[in-house]
């Protein structure tokens, strides 16, 4: 009994926050805000998913939001200019994933910690969006097509949710089923033994990395195509709730380490509230106040279960 | 029985300390070999070299009667070697046959993706448990809530897996309990009955009588003797140690 509450207490808990907030919060319920929620649980689930990786390794990304940003200013700069929106799209994929290149390489060859490293890029890449935008956002009628990455549906599901799935999915089968997520996990479980045993453990922290911008990179595009307009800081505020959806998914499944399942749960919890306390009426700033009260809630968890594991060998 | 490991005249200094004076080592194919000696005879060190993480500054390795240069710990590995350190190397919270095949894992072919052979890997981890006696259903337990000579054995069942002929085990018992010590015992019988060469690196005189066929002393960076534990007693052991007769 105690294990599967270990595994599934914080699910549970979110799936009585959902019947709470069906029954008590009006238009909750409705399929429209239902699937509004899912929308706003796409960003933040596929930022996560790429923190996770990093996380996986054990190492910090706190430059993942401002990657998003960086990359939405270049991507929606370069349409704004006149650039064909596929190319404005790669451009905007890839300067988020050089921004993760960077961070890896900064932590595994220059041997930054992650912490101060990735507080280094994400203040680098604030100030790079100041530059490209002059402060100004770029906004405009854009091609149909490109605004159809975010707008659009497939076979009646919003692309949006179909990209998001497809990014969880991907991210699930990579660390559950393969060699490469069994040898970033052995980095972050036992970073020496898994060097002894062989593994590039200095690469898969660059991979974790990597892939943390290559995700900032996909959710910047479709937040730019979502609202037809990129701005300096447009996805500043995914910083703490996506490192809270993180730790949130480490509270269930595999408690105590970061895995995909839990790190989407914990994205559509933290949406599912962020949501309802809107419809309930709350005050904004409860929403701040909830997302530190999950972070270090999270932790707190997390930590007596290192600590067991700690302990126990 | 033939030499598998010789070494000849290894000298290894760190700056002004010399760790090795011209240390010889001769072990014998199948059979258990410890080393023993005070804090800086210079085991440590000879392990080292011998395990590819350090490098002789003069002196041979040989292996199978091939002279080898072992630059780092993979190079040992491709030799045969298998060095299981003290902390064992393993991953607390991963499960006994991710820990077994870690760096090495099987996988098979679906639908042209590579992706993990989770069964195969799990009833290989049983095979190489049962050759060693040891008596683990779950594959899956992690590691964390094993007993210390389970964790031993799963270590061991490391090496196995890189097809070590020879495994050098750092101070096994250091911190186990009567019981697990005996397990650990137990297994380093059970390695030798199946062909396996193992040097002993051990402080504990009662383990080294016995388990191991032949000892090697080492004092100040030198071989002192090379002698058979046949009517050896841990007293007579720790006496040849500290330089009595």
């Amino acid at each position: 009994m105690r294990d599967f509450i270990a595994k599934y207490g914080t699910a549970l808990a979110g799936l009585l926050v959902f019947v709470f907030l069906l029954v008590f919060a009006r238009n909750f319920a409705s399929s429209a805000n239902l699937l509004n929620v899912l929308k706003q649980t796409s960003f933040l689930a596929i930022l996560a998913t790429g923190f996770t990786f990093a996380l996986l390794t054990s190492e910090l990304d706190l430059s993942f939001a401002n990657l998003a940003s960086l990359a939405a200013v270049v991507t929606g700069g370069l349409i704004a200019g006149g650039t064909f929106w596929a190319l404005a799209v790669v451009a905007g994929l890839a300067v988020a994933t050089l921004g993760g290149l960077v961070n890896g390489f900064l932590v595994t060859g220059v041997k930054v910690p992650s912490l101060i490293a990735t507080l280094g890029t994400a203040a680098i890449a604030n100030g790079l969006t100041f530059m490209i935008t002059g402060g100004v956002a770029f906004v405009g009628r854009w091609d149909p097509m490109f605004l159809a990455l975010a707008r659009g549906e497939l076979f009646g599901i919003p692309v949006l949710v179909v990209v998001m799935a497809a990014v969880v999915l991907i991210a699930w089968f990579v660390t559950r089923k393969t060699r490469l997520g069994t040898h970033m996990l052995a980095t972050g479980e036992a970073q020496e033994a898994a060097h002894r045993a062989g593994i590039a453990t200095r690469r898969m922290k660059l991979i974790g990395l990597t892939l943390s911008g290559f995700a900032a990179g996909i959710a910047a595009v479709l937040l730019v195509a979502n609202l037809s307009s990129a701005s300096p800081q447009m996805a500043g505020d995914y910083l703490l709730n996506g490192i809270a959806a993180v730790l949130l998914g480490m509270t269930m499944f595999e408690p105590g380490r970061p895995n995909i399942a839990g790190t989407f749960v914990g994205a559509l919890i933290i949406s599912m509230l962020a949501n309802g306390l809107v419809l309930l009426g709350a005050p904004y700033y409860l929403q701040d106040i909830m997302l530190g009260v999950i972070v270090i809630a999270s932790v707190s968890v997390s930590a007596s279960v290192l600590k067991k594991a700690a302990f126990s060998v | 029985m033939s030499d598998i490991l010789t070494v000849r005249n290894a000298r290894k200094s760190y700056g002004a300390v010399k760790a090795l004076r011209g240390a010889d080592l001769s072990v014998a194919a199948g059979e258990v070999h410890a080393l023993c000696g005070d804090n800086g005879a210079g085991k440590s060190t000879l392990i080292k070299l011998v395990s590819g993480v350090e490098r002789p500054d003069e002196g041979d390795i040989h292996v199978r009667g091939e002279k080898v240069r072992l630059a780092n710990p993979h190079d040992a590995l491709a030799a045969g070697i298998a060095t299981i350190h003290q902390d064992l190397g393993l991953a607390p919270r991963m499960m006994i046959y991710q820990n077994i095949f870690m760096g090495s894992e099987l996988e098979r072919r679906v639908l042209g993706i590579k992706v993990l052979d989770r069964a195969a890997m799990i009833a290989r981890s049983q095979d190489f448990l049962i050759s060693l006696n040891s008596v683990m259903r779950d594959m899956t337990a992690k590691v964390e809530n094993l007993s210390g000579g389970q964790r031993q054995a799963v270590a061991i069942c490391r090496a196995l897996r890189w097809k070590a002929e020879i495994i050098i085990m750092d101070e096994p018992t250091a911190a186990l309990g009567v019981r697990e010590t005996e397990e650990v015992m137990k297994l380093i019988r059970r390695l030798k009955e199946n062909g396996v060469t193992v040097i002993l690196i051990s402080h504990n005189m009662h383990d080294v009588v016995a388990v191991a066929d032949r000892v090697t002393i080492l004092r100040g960076g030198r071989t002192e003797t090379s002698l058979s534990t046949d009517g050896l007693t841990s007293q007579a052991l720790s006496e040849r140690i500290m330089g009595g007769a």
